[in-house]
């Protein structure tokens, strides 16, 4: 199929030039995915329905460059190109884009040339069997630890995708890899005297981890315990939060975008090279951040990025000061820095106390959120409480409902980082962060 | 201008009924949808330009057959005289062994019955102003950059203006030994972005566009420019609000979020299945003000999800879920509505012909009251309106409610003191919030701008909306 494309852009580069499109294109990159999937769907634990998945898809993107007004630009744009397309209807799709390119004025930027570096492969152990031999073992995993009497996995679903990737651009890259992307999204539900409650839970992996997949179950389902007896929310206005296991993530990421070379170069962030993201007068912990293509167990990991640029570790934050932007080829070309390619993992260390240190004083431990939001843009971030423990000095319960809310650019210097680490997928870093002084609105 | 079907999928159609055909020699259930979805993003903004395929574009098929016990599924997107072999033997052999497999390792598999299907043969065809081949492709950068420039040069607190359109031609197909259906139609969305920066400070205002239309939704946008940028350098001085609990006039936006969060997801009857849904409880019974009114169907509005036909194959229609306050029934896909014994009310949709279906809101809203918005203002002695959605989020089982709303205007003694605060989270106990409601503007309002999912995944288009309405909700 990438002949047969390849052949239609040369054929729109000889066509008629009264033609849409017609012109010289300067460069093309053409991204093939081929994704297989087995999937199983229950309600309790019987299986409702299993589906499977054979699909392949083909990207091209045309690159065309032009002057205009002493300015040169690169223009540029993309398209799908479905297998079941007629060589005609190819033509056309690369016309269309080839006429976009011509006219979208965006800075000039060179395109990723190929590397002579060979790249770590992305090792699974999904891939010594067939997909659908894994069904009955992820299977076990997931419902291994459901015998409680007054809970359980109420439904659950099951994804395990195989997904090949190949990049060859007119460059000259062509390199090609494949992942395995695995996923599990499963409700808890729990009965004690008052109403039954429910609570959701999804995974995402790369590699077959029994015990990993047992234990997030097993931890769902004492969450869920505690949150049937759970009180409502007291107004403690403002009050010292501690944000507990996926909330951490969606936190820190801040500092992933806030670091991004497309983020600063576009305006939206004001971060810069050697001074400190947090501020200068520091009093908490301060971020070190580094970027790993290659960590284990993540559906992130790739040996290239969508450009075909080869991706190594990099580290952005050190102590909160920012080394490195990190980003594309093109974006970090704009900003003169050495490029990283787009890197999805991301490595935050612990801080200096542990999380027994945390909870000496009275605080508010956020434990599930219906949906905890950060805008990375404002720095505002706020979500509903789940569950949630509150200790008062005294005694700690377990309460739901209410919602906190606060913004990260003003309480980043007093933000404290446990010594414990979580791994979730794409992220290594602190279980839990301690931050000073947030917004709870409660329910009592 | 009436929409056009796809050529590859009437082109296919032989193909189709063969493996139909092909299939039911072994089961008694077959059925195939076959989708052609095209569209493009535009996006332009101060540092460039970004034309691309939209993410909802897919084409392919998706076959579903009974296999003696429940239903499985196998999606694909090659397809040809030479490889139904292949196609049929994926399901016949290799899916068929899984599922034995499965068996084998002591899985139970739930019983499903068989579907049944009366003779249809119907097509639909979407209409449009102006479709979307009437401008090129550079005609509608050149009005979006023209949109941005104008924006850039209203103040100089600035630091980004971006406009970004959306047009997407959906065409699907569905086969069974019953049924041959066919719907073509186009949707837009478009959204206006100001970024504003006072120092540190950044904040940001945005407009959606939505509907059953093409480019001329660029006209439309081209009107908000000075709203929306006015809205975001006022947003650079809100305040946060004190949490506790207010009386407000949630815009008819807010309304849709509520009618969809609140209670639209609840009412989801895959949920009530696997008995996740605490709406179960409550049919028959009160959840709502008297005055509330909802109403979610394919047919219940012409807006972004409106269509002959869900992913399924059953037939939009227009359900009422709550009259005059008493919850009526749910919404429902088929296979839900087999396990329950009701009627399927053509809610079953899919992200795309690669994912599953479920049952999904369409056009989803209340309907209206007899205030006017003067008096509801006027009614309440502290409090806000509330306008600008974020995001939401849904509790089906327990009835909680998140919506994350851009600002909230601040009414004091009856009127607007042009106080505003922003980012405002809006939680609550669902029945609550709906026997709250206590004045209901004259006019309603649906927008379909984004994507709902159902928990973090499977995204579909939907629309929602009400009127102004007025009720009692815990802001934070």
């Amino acid at each position: 199929m990438i002949e047969r494309i390849k052949k239609q852009i040369a054929k729109s580069e000889k066509s008629d030039s009264s033609k849409i499109g017609s012109s010289k294109i300067d460069g093309f990159k053409i991204v093939e995915n081929n994704i297989t999937s087995s999937e199983l769907f229950f309600v309790k634990k019987g299986l409702d329905m299993y589906r499977v998945k054979d699909v392949h898809n083909f990207n091209i993107t045309v690159y065309k460059n032009f002057e205009q007004e002493n300015v040169v630009y690169t223009g540029s744009s993309s398209a799908i190109i479905h297998p079941t397309m007629s060589d005609e209807e190819i033509l056309q799709v690369i016309e269309e884009v080839s006429f976009a390119a011509s006219f979208i004025k965006n800075k000039y930027y060179p395109l990723v040339e190929p590397s002579r570096k060979i790249q770590p492969q992305i090792t699974s152990n999904f891939s010594e069997k067939p997909l659908s031999e894994w069904l009955p073992i992820l299977t076990g995993a997931i419902y291994n630890s459901d015998i409680c009497d007054k809970g359980g996995i109420n439904s659950s679903e099951i994804f395990l995708n195989k997904v090949y990737t190949r990049i060859v651009s007119s460059t000259g890259i062509d390199v090609s890899f494949t992942t395995y992307k695995g996923e599990m999204e499963f409700i808890t539900n729990w009965k004690e005297d008052t109403e039954e409650i429910e609570l959701y839970k999804h995974i995402d992996f790369s590699e077959m981890d029994y015990d990993l997949i047992d234990e997030k179950v097993k931890e769902m389902l004492i969450v869920s315990k505690e949150k049937a007896i759970a009180s409502p929310t007291p107004a403690l206005g403002k009050y010292n939060i501690l944000l507990n296991g996926t909330p951490v993530i969606e936190l820190l990421g801040f500092y992933v975008s806030q670091s991004s070379a497309k983020t600063v170069y576009n305006g939206m962030s004001t971060a810069k090279l050697g001074e400190n993201i947090q501020g200068d007068d520091v009093q908490g912990d301060s971020i070190t951040l580094t970027l790993d293509p290659f960590m284990k167990n993540s559906t992130k990991s790739c040996p290239y990025d969508s450009n075909g640029f080869p991706l190594n570790s990099a580290k952005i934050f050190t102590s909160g000061i920012l080394n490195m932007y990190h980003g594309d080829f093109r974006h970090c070309h704009y900003l003169n820095v050495v490029p990283t390619g787009n890197i999805s993992n991301f490595v935050i260390e612990g801080g200096t106390h542990s999380i027994t240190d945390f909870k000496v004083e009275p605080y508010l431990e956020i434990i599930a959120f219906s949906d905890f939001q950060l805008d990375n843009l404002t720095g505002d971030f706020a979500g509903e409480i789940r569950l949630g423990w509150f200790f008062d000095g005294i005694v700690t319960i377990p309460v739901t409902g209410g919602s906190i809310s606060g913004n990260i650019k003003n309480l980043q210097k007093q933000m404290y980082l446990s010594k414990e680490l979580q791994k979730d997928n794409n992220f290594i870093g602190p279980k839990i962060i301690k931050l000073l002084g947030v917004s709870v609105a409660g329910i009592e | 201008m009436k929409v056009s079907m796809s050529s590859f999928l009437i082109s296919q159609k032989p193909i189709l009924k063969k493996i139909v055909g092909i299939l039911s020699e072994n089961y008694k259930y077959v059925s195939i949808l076959g989708t052609d979805t095209k569209g493009k993003i535009y996006n332009v903004q101060r540092t460039g330009i970004d034309l691309s395929d939209s993410f909802w574009c897919e084409r392919g098929f998706v076959i579903r057959v009974h296999n003696g016990v429940n239903y499985s599924e196998f999606s694909f997107n090659e397809i040809c005289e030479e490889n139904l072999n292949t196609i049929v033997g994926k399901i016949e052999l290799e899916m068929t062994k899984t599922l034995e497999n499965l068996k084998n390792a002591s899985i139970t598999v739930n019983h499903y019955d068989l579907i049944e299907e009366t003779i249809i043969k119907e097509q639909f065809l979407g209409e449009v102003n102006t479709l979307p081949s009437n401008l090129t492709s550079k005609e509608k950068i050149e009005k979006m950059c023209f949109i941005k420039d104008s924006a850039l040069s209203y103040s100089d607190l600035l630091v980004d203006f971006r406009v970004a359109y959306h047009e997407v031609h959906v065409s699907k197909i569905f086969i069974s030994n019953n049924k041959e259906l066919e719907q073509s139609y186009i949707w837009s969305e478009g959204y206006l972005v100001s970024i504003v920066r006072r120092d540190e400070n950044t904040k940001y205002a945005h407009a959606s566009f939505s509907g059953l239309k093409a480019v001329e939704l660029l006209h439309e946008m081209e009107n908000s420019i000075e709203k929306v940028v006015d809205t975001s350098i006022k947003l650079l001085d809100a305040k946060t609000v004190i949490p506790g609990e207010y009386e407000v006039i949630c815009s008819p936006e807010i309304s849709g979020l509520i009618a969809h969060e609140a209670f639209g997801h609840g009412v989801e009857m895959d949920m009530f299945v696997k008995k996740r849904a605490k709406a179960l409880e409550y049919l028959g019974k009160s959840v709502a003000s008297e005055l509330v009114t909802m109403h979610d169907g394919a047919a219940a509005a012409r807006n972004m999800s409106s269509y002959l036909f869900d992913d399924e194959g059953v037939l939009g229609t227009d359900t009422i879920v709550i009259e005059s306050g008493i919850l009526k029934t749910g919404i429902s896909d088929i296979l839900s509505a087999l396990k329950l014994g009701t009627k399927p009310t053509g809610n079953g949709k899919r992200e795309s012909f690669e994912r599953k279906a479920y049952a999904r809101m369409t056009n989803t809203f209340f309907t209206a009251g007899n205030d006017t918005l003067e008096d509801m203002i006027a009614s309440i002695k502290y409090g806000y309106i509330l306008d600008g959605t974020m995001s939401g989020m849904e509790d089906p089982k327990n009835w909680g409610i998140q919506c994350m709303i851009l600002q909230g205007n601040e009414i004091k003694d009856g009127r607007l003191t042009g106080e505003v605060v922003s980012p405002v989270i809006m939680t609550g106990y669902v029945p609550d919030v709906l026997k709250s409601i206590s004045m209901l503007s004259k006019t309603v309002e649906l927008s379909g701008s984004g994507a709902c999912g159902k928990g973090y995944k499977e995204f579909v288009k939907v629309s929602d909306g009400g009127p102004y309405i007025k009720a009692k909700v815990r802001l934070g």
